[in-house]
């Protein structure tokens, strides 16, 4: 009896509710916490020290490394470079992907065809995507081959050699293996939109361009908001297209805060100013999603 | 309706451009080494496979191909258990605390994992990961799995409760109940959980090149990075060593196509 009034009691059942969550919750929490959660509060702490990584003891330096953040002409650099772009790469896919999901969510034969041509660059890998597009991008390959064919010869430069066109070329090359993804999320948007007022529209002499501009673009403009956000930050924190063309260079002129945290932290063992820059990413991009997060649940609601 | 060829024009068109890249360097890896003089969007002539066959023996890439496709494989079998486990304990269990585990999981949704590879580097080294597959999958799982836990528990709370209830009256226990009655009608989640997390792994670079320095554990991604910075001017090993990435994941993609176009839209938009 003693048993069977302690299996029932509030305690032991609260006790068994929290066994049952606690069991299904366990290895995917453990998991996340040991190697995602802990490891970002430790970026904050390893940025206010001085260590290589390897000896026992770290430094304290407080706001040292944030200090000489600030004074570092080379982050700068490698900040207006991350700036640059993901501006080049937000406005092609925002622009493109909109005129493109918009061409693409009309009633037409072999939509899905030209669909999967579009986000088949999607799924590659980015070091894919760089070895194809250094490969292209050669004072010998197949862009300049291109340009000469279609007598644009005097356009010819060697892209990726070149400092004013290394950082626009590789943003193209990003953008291409990411518009696919933005047309889709635009076509989701578009099929929210009646396709009545489309009718109307034509009844009452618009032309489609008029469409476009009256119709579907203010339809679009929530789902603009988060085409813009995740494009932003996943250019933003970007890493292994440009570390697979090149490292940052010619001189600095694609280095970006990946590559500058990666070179800093990662090959020269600095482990405190490392995480200064990566805190520096870190900040920009949760500010960002959290942003887009906020914006998505007050959608929601 | 005079419009519509200049519609299909203009998708043609654009739809080439976009295939280019990857047609030139399929065409580019066929072609025998006298054909290479000629332009990159020009087929083949006589085509050969023996650019694979070398890159695939002679610079180790059927070992990369092995690693990639362990590792990739394992992460997607295990995010779809503890994923759908996680998602069914907040959908359906009550217990307290639930919802500083949500803002836990919302705070790793946020987390860009460039940013964290320095203290996890430091993370696997104290636990002796480096330079083990296990390592890499373990970091894998945690930095994807918030993402499939929302993914997971957007499907399971279209799953009428009555279903549950009443295999809860008739005596399963709730690991019965996820595994004999939740899991068996939510296969369109699980496919697309295990295609992105299969997709995003296989696609990795960074965290692979941190922990994997020994060759023969390498996967296809580092191997790649490696291989191209050795052999700049090897057209055709570069080129035969992008499709043997390529090729596999266009095939899954061709497949499960409709399962990665919503899956990725709605990651994206939810």
């Amino acid at each position: 009896m003693a048993a069977t009034s302690r299996r029932w009691s509030p305690g032991r059942r609260k006790r068994q509710a929290w066994l049952t969550a606690g069991l299904f919750l366990l290895p995917a929490i453990a998991l996340y916490l040991v190697f995602a959660f802990i490891p970002t509060i430790e970026v904050f702490e390893y940025s206010l020290t001085r260590w290589d990584g390897i000896s026992p003891n770290r430094e304290w330096v407080g706001l040292g490394n944030y200090d000489r953040l600030f004074g570092d002409r080379i982050f700068w650099e490698a900040f207006f470079n991350t700036v640059e772009w993901t501006a080049i790469i937000v406005v092609i896919n925002v622009g493109l992907g909109v005129v493109l999901a918009a061409v693409l969510a009309r009633k037409i034969k072999g939509r899905i065809f030209f669909q999967t041509c579009m986000f088949i660059p999607v799924i590659q890998a980015p070091i894919t995507t760089a070895i194809i597009w250094r490969w292209m991008y050669q004072p010998n390959g197949a862009i300049n081959e291109g340009l000469s064919a279609i007598g644009l010869g005097f356009l010819t430069t060697p892209w990726l050699g070149d400092l004013t066109t290394a950082l626009p070329a590789l943003a193209i090359a990003h953008s291409w293996s990411t518009l696919g993804l933005s047309i889709v999320i635009f076509l989701a948007g578009l099929q929210a939109v009646d396709d009545e007022l489309y009718d109307a529209a034509k009844i009452d002499g618009a032309t489609p361009i008029q469409a476009f501009w009256y119709i579907t673009l203010p339809a679009l403009r929530p789902v603009t908001a988060v085409v813009f956000v995740l494009t932003a930050t996943a250019a933003f924190k970007a890493f292994d297209l440009i570390w697979g063309t090149t490292q940052g260079g010619p001189i600095r002129a694609t280095e970006i805060l990946a590559t500058y945290m990666y070179k800093r932290g990662v090959l020269e063992n600095n482990y405190g100013y490392g995480s200064a820059v990566a805190v520096a990413l870190l900040v920009i991009v949760t500010l960002a999603m959290a942003v887009y997060l906020y914006m998505q649940a007050r959608r929601d609601d | 309706m005079a419009r519509k060829p200049l519609v299909y024009t203009l998708l043609t068109l654009i739809s080439l451009l976009m295939l280019a890249p990857l047609l030139m360097t399929a065409f580019t890896s066929l072609k025998p080494a006298e054909e290479l003089v000629s332009p990159p969007w020009v087929p083949p002539l006589a085509p050969t496979f023996q650019h694979f066959i070398s890159t695939w023996v002679d610079a180790n890439f059927d070992t990369y191909f092995l690693n990639s496709v362990i590792i990739s494989t394992v992460d997607a079998l295990v995010m779809i258990v503890i994923a759908s486990a996680a998602a069914y304990a907040l959908t359906f269990l009550k217990f307290p605390g639930k919802p500083i585990i949500y803002a836990l999981l919302l705070a790793g949704l946020m987390i860009p994992p460039t940013a964290i590879i320095l203290p996890l580097y430091v993370t696997e080294q104290r636990l002796g990961l480096l330079n083990t597959h296990l390592g890499v999958i373990v970091a894998d799982l945690a930095l994807a799995v918030p993402i499939f836990i929302f993914l997971m528990s957007a499907y399971f709370r279209r799953i009428p409760k009555e279903l549950r209830d009443a295999a809860r009256v008739d005596g399963a226990t709730e690991i019965q109940v996820y595994w004999r009655v939740i899991l068996p009608i939510s296969t369109p989640a699980i496919i697309t959980t295990g295609l992105l997390e299969f997709l995003w792994s296989w696609n990795d670079l960074l965290l692979r090149l941190l922990f994997l320095t020994q060759d023969n554990l390498r996967t296809l991604t580092v191997g790649m990075l490696f291989f191209q910075g050795t052999q700049t001017r090897d057209i055709s090993g570069l080129t035969s060593a992008a499709m043997i990435m390529a090729i596999p994941i266009i095939i899954i993609f061709i497949i499960f196509q409709r399962h990665f176009v919503q899956g990725m839209t709605q990651g994206a938009v939810k």
